[in-house]
């Protein structure tokens, strides 16, 4: 503390660590809460397609499935002093007789601090082919579609959240061409 | 330029030290507490970085130059004692004094 040096060098050690436990104490202050809020989700079309597809080693035909979906979601109650964007994604989630779970991403959208959090699509259209590794999505009765997200804090963990509220597609049973 | 900045006094004395210590501490913290109250009130945590940086810039200025406040109690020393009473400072005057010699030869 007898130089100037070493006054800076005491005055910036101590401001960062006052600076850590601040951080700490923010995420202490949000690292209890749920996140949870409830989600409408509907399907306006589900048809499946037998292609061939493309993205796998073999050339073999797979089922397709195509949907078009709404949204309607407030997800205000997520933004705290701790958020700084969220993740949302769209994930099906399905039975078939070679797999006992499959989960695929069909959609997904970042939320940004200051941008709009209430959503309301209607029709949208998945960003992600939605194909099964067989044929498992002809007629496939129990196809479950659930919004989760990941909020992306300043400080602390980075928890996944399923929302509340799903939706089950029925596929038909025929292919259409 | 060197030698300006090296000519330059920053010390402070004993008290203006822990003076300095005690105010920079004080107003990091008290900005660090008012901060992180005004940033939880208005969700916004850069907020409460802007304040703490605020109360950084503050002490820098209040305790980074030797103002006067920090200087008003030097060290005292003792002043010092006539050179016959140590035999040692004798023995040197005595050398001094032969070098003295040799060189008036």
């Amino acid at each position: 503390m007898n130089t100037f040096l070493s006054r800076l060098n005491t005055i910036f050690a101590f401001t960062l660590s006052v600076m850590a436990a601040l951080t700490f104490g923010c995420f202490l202050s949000t690292a209890f809460k749920e996140n949870k809020t409830a989600v409408d989700i509907g399907t306006t079309k589900a048809v499946v397609k037998n292609v061939p597809n493309f993205a796998a080693s073999t050339r073999d035909r797979n089922d397709l499935g195509q949907i078009a979906f709404d949204l309607h979601t407030e997800l205000s109650s997520l933004f705290n002093w701790n958020t700084k964007q969220l993740f949302l994604y769209l994930t099906a989630e399905y039975e078939t007789k070679s797999n006992k779970l499959n989960q695929v991403v069909l959609w997904d959208k970042i939320i940004r601090r200051g941008e709009t959090t209430k959503l309301d699509f209607k029709s949208m259209n998945t960003k992600y082919y939605f194909f099964d590794d067989g044929n498992g999505l002809k007629g496939n009765q129990n196809v479950t579609l659930t919004l989760s997200w990941n909020v992306i804090p300043n400080a602390g963990t980075l928890p996944r959240i399923q929302g509340e509220g799903s939706y089950i597609i029925q596929f038909p049973d025929e292919y259409k061409q | 330029m060197l030698k300006l900045f090296k000519s330059w006094t920053t010390h402070m004395d004993y008290k203006g030290q822990k003076l300095a210590e005690q105010l920079f501490q004080a107003i990091i913290i008290l900005f660090a507490v008012v901060g992180f109250i005004w940033g939880y009130m208005c969700e916004q945590f850069v907020q409460t970085m802007y304040v703490l940086g605020a109360g950084f810039v503050l002490s820098c200025i209040l305790t980074l130059p030797p103002w006067p406040m920090y200087r008003r109690s030097p060290i005292e020393w003792l002043k010092p004692r006539p050179e016959e009473n140590s035999e040692d400072i004798s023995k040197d005057k005595d050398k001094k004094q032969i070098k003295k010699k040799s060189k008036s030869k």
